[in-house]
């Protein structure tokens, strides 16, 4: 009666089966490309952008389609650089970091406007930030600021401890560890620092849950702290109270409760990008609708037509609208991957948004050399390891069944992926694989092992069974295969979220099991939620399917899921050592040796092998040639000012495969005209030119 | 006769409040909900968002304030759509459906009771042989396949058509000729099948006799009782194609009301499903009332008590 009728419950697979019958049949068009191939005349970009934006609030949604195109509306204090996705300017011109990374001051640009020409000043980014992190907003991006200082504190709804003497009580009253101050906190003594700024930069104090409940909850778990709260006074953490200021109209300070030396690359994330007070305290809710908005990027609102366009168009008032080419973006949102590549091939729409490849596809889509992106992203794919059950407490077991996967094979039968043996994706932080290896290498030394038997770990069943049988567990040669009879194969399963794909993966690392080592285990499937419940309680017996994708380009938003005793790894893992490493990788100034004592964290973590690394993921997508400055760059998050429409054949893109190897003039002088304010960053641009990237 | 309909109509109303209720509980018990995504959230956000929705309060509150609402015909606002109320996005998408809905449904129509009346008319001859063998066909290939079909000759190996997107008449030709293409298979052979039990009936021969010619005995007589199959199944059919469906929809990505729905079942967005729901189940409600009603009209030998 309604609308699913029976025959129409599975047209997605239908349409995947058919599509991929009929996929040999596109014709090439005579000049190598995929299908009809002109460029638009009218110098605007349309894109497919995946699903509909569940708002054009930048602090509200927290997909990949939305994140792309909020950074059209909308700038921030940094922005992503095109080729790389590291931070370089934005609005802010400049910056200064200080108290061991805790402290980051933001000169800002005196040009910048809103889309209705106000300017944009530090207040405005004090109130975007708070405004942000109000938890009437219940912004669920609003972990990513919970290394500002008070951050998390005012976004949980918190409250600190006033005593009867009128001192607010401090996070050191509970740990009684006086001794070490927290890092970055000043001494007071300069009586010309303003209240808050006495307040901020001093120690952390200590709050409680504002929610009785809650806070009744935490006082019986812990006698001390209910000792310390018993009769005092509670005062809610407030907006204000936040780690952001405005120290003048055009200088904005950042205070974190702890080092964190990445923020710079999280500042571009949409979440942190600068809004208009007066439209949103005007229009509440109404404000992101085409007639109320008021943006800061480099484009404006045109129209939203939702599930079928948001058109945005050049915005003059941006402060570097001169140097923005195109006239305008059509997203399109849009899901259907088959719906999406006849778009593409009829040369209705220009670029797709990654993973929009059908895995049938890949094959014949990838021969086009000067459109199909294959680059490796910042995420990775791997399983995490219950270290807390046996056989898998055995280190020897794990490095047995990490060494037993033929990864190469994997990646030929993934079509998007590359292979992965350690836990930062390969091919990303070229400056912290070059330091990793000198740290590895050393490191491998002491134990009487070198880098290049380190690399063979790509895949050694030899090895793999000579670290069982170390364990107990001996493989003998059976016929033409293995078996491992001892081996209790009912205590070790594999664990996925039910999904197609996660099954096909597993089966074939089964497969892989049992033809290295003679060891068939068991799969077992959940649905999503409650996977992810048995993971992290850690109910599961042997491997779990993970992904892992960076929330910034650092190594650190990786090796920071083993940091703590409870850790988001899932496997049970934890090592004081490690979080020692981490904290002091942390608080690190020097970026050369924050990245040793990154490398010799993760090294840690890989000796003892919590999680075997399998994959690193590759973008899968197509953009026409004439489509410029749109890079393949590892999130696929395009800051569009860079992006052009070339409209001379001869110089469009050839073989994108070394699209980071050809220099775009106009691209690479715009990132050269940004950067010069700011010499850390001229600095790494001047490694990219000695290392020969870019085209350099 | 009015107080059949009166009464019709009154009983929308608890059968619109039951489906609802009924809805309402199957999404409860779905697992998951609509913050969730592959990012576990911590605790406090999900704290601030349960807060912020009012799934804090105890489930029968929800249930009682959910049905007020609906009651008042205001669905609130939608979970994943920030700041759109749900009868923004029903009566926004709503047209693209029905332009869609309506076109293939007059299409389906024509094509259907031409080709059904003269098949009737021409018992086992080569027409209607043909025409009854392309509405098996048409009833057998579903739309999904149907609509790549076409997209690949149409557009991608001739270029006459755009594959998909809303635009202009020429994005409309391929949705529509898909849409319409099962319904007309159906229309069809209902058509032959009443019309030649009606052709048989003593009444046919009675006009036959009178000496009417055979033009009036066929339209004003044998279609009038002819149809009557047709109309019981083409009045829900109409109420669906206006709402939208989903495979058309997906495949010519048309942002019409049943991708809509379907999204909204999947990111578990309470208000506008029920919204959809509520609203599909008294359309369907009203045109099997008018459906009834025009029996009256067709078939003489029907009273309404």
């Amino acid at each position: 009666m309604f609308l699913i009728r029976s025959g129409k419950l599975h047209p997605v697979y239908a349409l995947v089966v058919l599509s991929s019958l009929l996929a040999g049949c596109g014709g090439v068009a005579s000049e190598g490309f995929y299908g009809k191939t002109a460029a638009p005349g009218d110098n605007v970009l349309r894109y497919i952008t995946g699903s509909e934006p569940e708002s054009l609030d930048p602090a509200v949604p927290t997909g990949q389609p939305e994140a792309r195109l909020l950074m059209s509306l909308y700038d921030g204090l940094t922005e992503y650089d095109p080729r790389t996705m590291q931070p370089i300017p934005g609005i802010a011109e400049s910056w200064e970091v200080g108290q061991e990374n805790t402290e980051y001051v933001f000169k800002l640009r005196k040009n910048a406007k809103f889309s209705n020409g106000d300017p944009i000043k530090a207040q405005d980014f004090v109130y975007s930030f708070r405004r942000a992190l109000d938890p009437e907003l219940a912004a669920k991006n609003a972990y990513l600021a919970h290394y500002i200082k008070y951050a998390e504190e005012y976004n949980s709804m918190r409250s600190f401890v006033r005593d009867k003497s009128g001192r607010f009580l401090l996070e050191s009253d509970l740990n009684g560890d006086k001794q070490e101050a927290a890092p970055g906190t000043q001494p007071q003594a300069d009586a010309n620092l303003s209240e808050f700024r006495k307040f901020i930069d001093g120690p952390m104090r200590l709050t409680v849950p504002s929610d009785e409940k809650s806070r009744n909850a935490a006082l019986e778990k812990n006698p001390k702290l209910k000792s310390l709260v018993e009769g005092a006074e509670l005062v809610p953490v407030k907006a204000e109270d936040l780690g952001v200021e405005a120290v003048d109209d055009y200088t904005f300070r950042i205070k974190l409760k702890q080092p964190a030396p990445f923020l710079l690359g999280l500042l571009p994330h949409q979440f942190f990008r600068v809004v208009h007070r007066g439209t949103i305290e005007k229009h509440g809710k109404d404000w992101t609708k085409p007639e109320n908005i008021v943006t800061s990027g480099p484009f404006k609102l045109k129209e939203h037509h939702p599930y079928d366009r948001v058109v945005v168009e050049k915005d003059p008032n941006y402060w570097d609208a001169e140097m923005v080419r195109l006239d305008g973006i059509a997203f399109y949102p849009l899901e259907e991957q088959t719906t999406m590549l006849n778009l593409y091939k009829t040369g209705e729409v220009d670029a797709i948004y990654n993973h929009t490849v059908p895995a049938a596809w890949v094959d014949s889509v990838s021969k086009f050399k000067d459109e199909y992106m294959n680059h490796p992203e910042v995420a990775i794919e791997y399983y995490t390891v219950n270290v807390t059950k046996p056989p898998m407490n055995d280190v020897r077991v794990r490095k047995a069944f990490a060494l037993a996967v033929d990864r190469d094979a994997m990646a030929a039968f993934r079509k998007t992926t590359q292979p992965l043996i350690d836990f930062t994706p390969e091919g990303l932080f070229p400056e912290y694989e070059q330091i990793r290896s000198e740290v590895y290498a050393r490191e491998l030394k002491k134990i009487g092992s070198s880098l290049d038997e380190w690399k063979a770990r790509k895949f050694d069943p030899e090895k793999a069974r000579k670290l069982l049988a170390e364990a107990g567990f001996p493989v003998t040669q059976n016929g033409s295969g293995w078996s491992c009879p001892n081996f209790p194969v009912d205590q070790v399963e594999i664990l996925y979220n039910t999904n197609d794909n996660n099954k096909s993966i597993a089966e074939f690392i089964q497969a892989q099991f049992k033809q290295n080592l003679g060891i068939t285990l068991q799969l077992k499937n959940q649905e999503w939620k409650t996977f992810l419940n048995t993971r992290k309680q850690l109910e599961y017996s042997g491997l779990g399917r993970a992904g892992w994708i960076g929330d910034y380009m650092d190594p650190m938003s990786f090796l920071k899921l083993f940091y703590g005793p409870n850790n988001d790894s899932s496997t049970g893992w934890t090592k004081p050592a490690y979080d020692k490493l981490i904290d002091d990788a942390n608080r690190e100034p020097d970026p050369k040796k924050r990245f040793e004592k990154m490398a010799e964290a993760e090294f840690m973590v890989m000796q003892e092998q919590p999680v075997l690394p399998w994959q690193t993921q590759k973008t899968n997508f197509l953009r026409k040639p004439y489509v410029k400055g749109l890079y393949p760059n590892p999130g696929t998050l395009h800051a569009w000012k860079f992006v052009y429409i070339e409209q001379d054949p001869a110089k469009w893109d050839r073989d994108v495969e070394t699209i980071f190897n050809v220099k775009d003039e106009w691209v690479t002088g715009h990132i050269n005209r940004l950067i010069a304010t700011q010499a850390s960053l001229v600095e790494r641009e001047e490694g990219y030119k000695t290392a020969g990237k870019f085209g350099y | 006769m009015i107080g059949f309909i009166l009464r019709r109509l009154l009983i929308i109303i608890p059968m619109a409040l039951l489906v609802v209720s009924l809805t309402w509980g199957l999404i409860r018990l779905a697992p998951g909900n609509f913050y969730s995504d592959e990012r576990s959230l911590p605790p406090a956000i999900e704290e601030n968002i349960k807060r912020k929705y009012g799934l804090d309060k105890p489930v029968y509150q929800q249930y009682l304030i959910m049905l007020g609402n609906v009651v008042r015909g205001d669905f609130g606002d939608s979970l994943k759509y920030q700041g759109q109320s749900v009868n923004e996005i029903i009566f926004r998408h709503l047209p693209y459906s029905a332009t869609v809905g309506v076109l293939a449904y007059l299409l389906a129509l024509f094509f259907g009771l031409t080709a059904g009346i003269i098949a009737a008319l021409r018992q086992n001859s080569a027409f209607d042989y043909g025409s009854m063998a392309t509405a098996m066909l048409g009833l057998s290939v579903p739309n999904f396949v149907l609509g790549p079909i076409l997209v690949i000759v149409f557009s991608l190996w001739l270029f006459w058509l755009p594959p998909a997107r809303w635009g202009g008449i020429s994005n409309l030709i391929l949705p529509v000729i898909t849409l319409s293409a099962i319904y007309a298979a159906y229309i069809a052979r209902l058509t032959r099948a009443g019309m030649l039990e009606v052709m048989r009936s003593d009444y046919i021969r009675t006009a036959r006799a009178k000496g009417l010619d055979e033009k009036t005995v066929l339209l004003k007589h044998g279609l009038r009782g002819g149809i009557v199959p047709v109309v019981s199944f083409t009045g829900p059919a109409l109420a669906n194609l206006l709402a939208g469906t989903v495979v058309v929809e997906k495949v010519f990505a048309i942002p019409g009301l049943g991708n809509i729905f379907i999204q909204s079942v999947l990111n578990r967005d309470e208000p506008l499903t029920l919204g959809i729901v509520a609203f599909l189940s008294i359309l369907i409600m009203i045109f099997n009332l008018v459906v009834d009603i025009s029996y009256g009209f067709l078939d003489p030998r029907i009273r309404y008590e």
